[in-house]
């Protein structure tokens, strides 16, 4: 039955994926008003499938690869939902459809070619949850953040280029758009900064490993808003290195 | 009975003709009055802008209406019959018509909005004469559901259509909404101060205008409600506006990109917009290769203008099936013979009349 919930977002995703493309192709101004029910139906597809893994491990359902895409998915698209129109950014919905849809096909493919299947009971930890829940989370901000930077990059490309392209009037102006990444990269650390703290409190303490790598992307987003702070970084760079350090924490995921 | 239209635009009648044809709007109601008490003619709306004079309105024989009309028009403004060529349309020719209109389709500036404004306001006066009854009450409440279903489902208001909506349309798309941002004005010539006018309705915070003849840059500053600096001192207060608009006589570079250099490492990642509409330039062109600074010359911006113009064009088939669409599915004929004087239209009802034959045209 997970397979299936699986399969199903991952179609949900996909349907808004092509919906992107077929309106940016129609010259469409603003984003479908199918996007956001597609992206509530993933999400409730998502759920139930992170639902029957967590029954079947008897705990939260990130113990293998697959499952940490898909509720790294998740917090894209509830980040997405709960500060897209908050951050007047409608369309970092359309920008986050390819790369939830890219994750949760990796996910199919990683069970299809080896399911490690239930793990272990353990007693439920609520600090272990705790941990789980705000760094994930934490990494759907920063996914965010670094969508916006590749939205920021091409609309900054089409304004240096003088010739506008079918983008450019969808497209948010680039001072929302710098605003909504460091929004985005502070909720991602402070929500991080909640889940490391957590990880002490823990009955199973993490490994010195895991304390690593958590705190190495921890450190990489707390330099770059530092910084920010400090220096007031420019826009275009802010953006680069938002893009570089997500590409960071995702290649940390199979360390923890 | 049927509805019919009658009019001259921008696009059949030169200013001359339209100019002697217009309606000021407080001799509307004794025009509605007049139209109103020639034979045959039930209800009316007059329309008068400065790029059409139009009167919708209802009559059971809209030729034979239609030539009173006429008559009437031409003896009340001492135009020679068959001076002026009005279109006419009856049916749903001339509810589509009026579709059209609403939706800024029939506009010199394709896809404008002021048009909407002006026909709510025709058709509000006509309703508070008593000159409206239930066709042109139904026929003007589906044109403005029409219009805005044209404005929000189609791309026809996307892409600015002059140098002036260009530049202000860039600014946007760097800052949002124009409320904080400052612009300077280098050079008081005729293009700059429209363009900061159009910066300035859209809500450009304040100006600062600078010229080499102070006195001119004061006139100017004032017009704007802005403050002059001498032309020695713009640089000194670089630092403190987001959009730059130049348009000196030098024949050389004003603005070097050393000195945008200078004054972006203090401006902690605030972006520079700056519009060269002068020629030769003012505005060395390596400063668009610094971060965050954007430049456009005259060239650029009317580029943008014209992809703007074509873009609106590609979407008037567009809103024409919509408009079609819109017709197919409320249906003109659907109101033949409902009983007359009921008031206003009822809600998702279809309204009145008639045959959508084409009229002969004088």
């Amino acid at each position: 039955m997970d397979d299936l919930y699986l399969i199903l977002a991952t179609l949900a995703f996909l349907g808004g994926f092509i919906l992107a493309a077929v309106s940016w192709r129609r010259d469409e101004d603003r984003p479908h008003g199918l996007n956001i029910p597609i992206a509530i139906t993933g999400l409730v597809f998502q759920c139930l499938f992170l639902q029957v893994r967590g029954e079947m491990h008897g705990r939260c359902p990130i113990t293998n690869g697959a499952e940490v895409l898909v509720f790294v998915s998740w917090s894209i698209v509830i980040m997405y939902l709960a500060l897209g129109r908050a951050f007047r950014l409608s369309l970092l919905g359309v920008f986050s459809m390819p790369i939830i849809f890219l994750f949760q096909l990796f996910a199919i493919l990683y069970l299809a070619i080896n399911d490690p299947g239930p793990r272990p009971p353990a007693q439920l930890d609520p600090w272990l949850e705790l941990h789980a829940a705000m760094s994930l989370l934490a990494y759907g901000a920063f996914g965010l953040a670094g969508i916006a930077g590749v939205m920021y990059l091409v609309q900054d490309r089409q304004l240096k280029s003088h010739q506008p392209g079918r983008l450019f009037y969808s497209l948010p102006p680039i001072r929302y758009l710098s605003v909504a990444l460091v929004r985005l990269l502070a909720i991602g650390t402070l929500l991080l900064s909640v889940g490391i703290i957590a990880a002490f409190f823990m009955e199973d303490k993490p490994t010195p490993l895991h304390l690593l790598v958590s705190g190495a992307v921890w450190l990489a987003y707390a330099l770059l808003l530092a910084v920010h702070a400090w220096r007031r970084l420019p826009p275009k760079r802010l953006s680069l290195s938002s893009i570089g350090a997500f590409a960071f924490a995702l290649a940390t995921l199979s360390a923890l | 009975m049927s509805i019919f239209c009658l009019g001259v635009n921008h696009k059949t009648a030169p200013v001359e003709v339209r100019e002697r044809l217009a309606i000021s709007e407080h001799s509307v109601p004794n025009h509605l009055g007049e139209i109103c008490a020639i034979d045959g003619v039930e209800e009316a709306v007059v329309l008068s802008t400065c790029n059409r004079v139009e009167i919708y309105g209802g009559a059971a024989d809209p030729v034979a209406a239609l030539d009173r009309l006429i008559a009437y028009l031409e003896s009340h403004f001492a135009v020679a019959p068959g001076e002026v060529e009005f279109y006419r349309h009856a049916g749903e020719a001339a509810a589509h018509h009026l579709f059209e209109v609403a939706s800024g389709l029939d506009s010199m500036v394709l896809g404008e909005t002021e048009i909407f404004g002006q026909v709510k306001k025709a058709y509000a006066i006509a309703q508070e004469q008593g000159r409206t009854a239930r066709r042109m009450n139904k026929l003007f409440q589906q044109s403005f559901s029409v219009g805005k279903l044209v404005r929000s489902g189609t791309s026809i208001q996307q892409g600015s259509t002059s140098i002036g909506s260009a530049a202000v349309d860039l600014a946007e798309k760097i800052f949002g909404k124009l409320n904080d941002c400052r612009v300077m004005i280098i050079g008081a010539g005729e293009m700059s101060r429209t363009t900061a006018q159009s910066l300035l309705s859209r809500g450009a915070r304040s100006i600062i205008v600078s010229n080499r003849s102070y006195d001119k840059a004061v006139e100017l500053a004032a017009e704007l409600k802005g403050e002059a600096v001498r032309f020695d001192d713009w640089e000194t207060k670089l630092d403190h506006v987001d959009i730059i608009v130049s348009s000196t006589a030098a024949p050389h570079a004003v603005v070097h990109a050393s000195a945008i250099r200078r004054v972006m490492e203090r401006r902690r990642g605030h972006s520079l917009f700056l519009i060269d509409i002068a020629v030769p330039r003012d505005i060395e062109e390596e400063v668009n290769e610094i971060d965050n600074v954007y430049l456009y010359n005259i060239d650029q911006l009317q580029q943008i203008a014209n992809e703007g113009k074509s873009r609106r064009e590609r979407q008037i088939a567009v809103c024409r099936d919509l408009i079609a669409a819109f017709l197919r599915e409320k249906g003109i004929e659907a109101l033949a013979g409902v009983p007359e004087g009921r008031g206003g239209p009822e809600p998702g009802g279809k309204f009145g009349d008639t045959s959508a034959r084409p009229l002969p045209q004088p």
